[in-house]
């Protein structure tokens, strides 16, 4: 431009004496997603999320795996525990002494209640950790499950699972994916025939119900599950990839760095995938809720995480059976996992408007 | 296009054959037999066992000898179940699954495009906001969720409905509840898509010229620009139709209708070979045919599409 006035080499200033600072294609989407309301909602709360799962281990919370006796179904409170057992017991010493038609309690019903007092105060156990402390004191949030383990822990320790399977999950697939898919389109040829001829083939194929079989067949760890979903899942991303690389391909840079001498692993990797990232990172992000439901998918059918440990779908599962009676067992995890899907996808929308302004309205 | 429609006809062949053949040689990777358990059985019983099934030929004679019964449409018998043969289990499921699968595919097909025409005439009024939050919701909410949640509300607090069961013990209310959970992800899905198609539309120079000479906006929109504003709603059945299939072994599981899907489940669990393979070649034959019944529809929907 013949009106900027470079002063030194730093700063460039234009016709106002106001210096102009190049933007690059991150800022540029960085500040499209700052307007985004929703958008920054999901990146709170994912962040948020993050925190928590990072942090779980110093957090003040009891232990996923502790079974305590007497504390199953304890309701959401913030009250020790040892007070809602004694509350239930009385409830129903009552209601069964107003069913026999008594209004007075007899002696034995007194003494089993003084008792369970007595003991609330006094009974020690000794945790997991080795630590010994006054067990009905204990205070649960959320309340408790079917073993008396403590549903805030285990929702905690459950995101982690998840979030984990989630993100380990979508780069897997979306490096597989971009490596495959940038050799196809640039190579072309044969390579990019036979390597689109097997991606047809395996989106014919119905790949939720190979990776079940999978499960069922070769043990139900996590590693398995996590491998059986990342080798099912890098077939989009190589589509959309390929597609990006064949429309670059053509490009001056690409011609540049031919023509001084780069070779194809050179041009794929140092110029053509970067040149994606836009695409690349939008993937990733919509992967991670994808990967998180077909993991609690696989859970919910009891193929997924085994116990002890827990993921999302593990807990709803518990939840969907015992809700008749305990519907916060279903309630809190359903919740923690559709607001976590939910800031994902806001995020994932929110990311593929800022970084393609024209793919608005598109799925 | 006959000749093509033919010819990709033709082509579901290779594919399914494919899948069985995976299928096949996946099974048998798996460490440990169908019949091995906790419980010792003696060597001569194993050997008698494995001699009934044929286990005890070569691997490439069983597959020759299961891929000839599967051309004659016999899926063998179950390792597990002894009385009956997996044909058996799999006619007397599967009209169940069909059915709750083709009403949930039917719902959201109808209701997603007329949610997403609503929105798009309506564009940013109470309809168009109301009916998107019901497409977030159906997008980020998943099955497992939202099918217990209704069944709470609807079943367990309200009593309108039955808690689960199936048609022949409960009456057509029983449809109700896992229909429209089935069918909600793919309404929300179909009805961002049509309203984002339709909006296009809308605009287009053609739509003004129809308006310009006076057309009734029914007319304008049923006659002008349904058609092409669906293209995107046909190619995305496809997908759809894969998410119905595993979505209803989910929705199966959680109101308890004994379909396809529960026998699958129960065969993974139970190392079933037989019968998890047959499950799974009824599975891809109706996602293979689905999309090839896609692909036709589609090119007599877009007459831009030419066929080499």
């Amino acid at each position: 431009m013949s009106d900027t006035i470079i002063k030194n080499k730093d700063t460039v200033l234009n016709e106002f004496d106001q210096p102009v600072k190049g933007v690059s294609l991150m800022q540029d989407a960085w500040r499209r997603l700052k307007k985004n309301k929703m958008a920054m909602f999901g990146l709170v709360t994912l962040i948020f999320y993050t925190i928590i799962s990072l942090s779980a281990p110093l957090l003040p919370i009891h232990s996923y795996k502790q079974q305590v006796l007497g504390h199953q179904f304890l309701k959401p409170s913030l009250r020790p525990a040892g007070e809602l057992m004694y509350e239930r017991q009385d409830k129903l010493i009552r209601g069964m002494a107003a069913k026999e038609g008594r209004t007075e309690l007899n002696e034995a019903e007194i003494k089993k209640l003084a008792d369970l007092k007595a003991s609330i105060t006094t009974e020690k156990k000794v945790l997991l950790n080795g630590e010994e402390v006054l067990v009905h004191e204990r205070v649960y949030p959320l309340g408790t499950d079917s073993l008396g383990r403590d549903l805030l822990a285990r929702i905690i320790y459950g995101g982690q699972v998840s979030i984990l399977i989630g993100l380990l999950g979508a780069i897997t697939s979306v490096l597989i994916g971009v490596v495959l898919g940038a050799l196809s389109g640039y190579i072309g040829g044969t390579f990019d025939s036979l390597m689109m001829h097997f991606v047809d083939i395996m989106y014919s194929l119905p790949y939720m119900l190979l990776v079940i079989i999978f499960m069922a067949v070769f043990g139900r760890a996590i590693q398995n599950l996590f491998f059986a979903l990342a080798i099912v899942s890098w077939l989009t991303v190589a589509r959309v990839v390929r597609g990006q690389i064949i429309s670059l391909k053509n490009s001056e840079y690409v011609e540049a760095a031919r023509s001084s001498g780069a070779g194809t692993g050179r041009i794929v990797f140092r110029h053509l995938i970067p040149n994606t990232a836009g695409v690349i990172i939008v993937y990733t992000t919509l992967r991670v809720p994808s990967f998180i439901m077909l993991e609690a998918f696989l859970s919910f059918l009891g193929l997924g995480v085994q116990a002890p440990f827990a993921s999302w779908g593990v807990l709803i599962q518990d939840g969907v059976y015992a809700m008749t009676t305990y519907p916060w067992l279903l309630w809190f995890p359903a919740a923690a996992m559709t607001l976590f899907l939910f800031s994902m996808n806001f995020l994932g929308d929110g990311l593929r408007d800022a970084m393609d302004p024209q793919s608005k309205n598109k799925l | 296009m006959s000749k093509y429609i033919f010819r990709r006809a033709l082509g579901l062949i290779p594919t399914m054959f494919i899948i069985v053949t995976i299928c096949f040689f996946f099974i048998r990777l798996a460490p440990g037999g169908p019949f091995s358990s906790e419980k010792k059985i003696s060597p001569q019983i194993m050997k008698n066992i494995e001699a009934k099934y044929h286990l005890d030929e070569p691997l490439v004679i069983q597959y020759v000898r299961y891929l000839g019964d599967v051309i004659r449409g016999d899926l063998g018998p179950s390792y597990k179940y002894k009385d009956y043969d997996v044909n058996f289990y799999i006619s007397r499921s599967l009209p169940k699954s069909i059915l709750l699968g083709s009403l949930a595919l039917f719902f959201a097909v109808i209701m997603g495009m007329g949610a997403g025409m609503l929105s798009s005439l309506r564009q940013n009024t109470w309809i168009d906001y109301m009916s998107m939050s019901v497409a977030v919701v159906g997008i980020s909410v998943p099955l497992f969720v939202i099918g217990p949640v209704l069944m709470y509300i609807f079943a367990m607090q309200l009593n309108l409905l039955p808690v689960s069961g199936w048609i022949s013990e409960r009456g057509y209310s029983a449809l109700i509840l896992p229909v429209f959970s089935l069918s909600l992800p793919y309404f929300a899905t179909i009805a961002r898509l049509s309203r984002a198609s339709f909006l296009e539309a809308l605009r287009s120079d053609y739509v003004r010229t129809a308006k310009a000479k006076g057309l009734k906006t029914s007319v304008i929109m049923f006659k002008h620009v349904l058609k092409g504003a669906s293209l995107p709603v046909v190619s995305y059945l496809g997908p759809a139709f894969s998410g119905i299939i595993t979505g209803s072994i989910v929705i199966e599981q959680i109101f308890r209708i004994p379909g396809l899907g529960r026998h699958f489940v129960q065969s993974a669990f139970n190392r079933d070979y037989t019968m998890i393979m047959g499950t799974v070649i009824v599975y891809s034959l109706f996602l293979v045919i689905m999309n090839f019944v896609v692909d036709v529809l589609y090119g007599y929907l877009d007459p831009r599409i030419s066929y080499k």
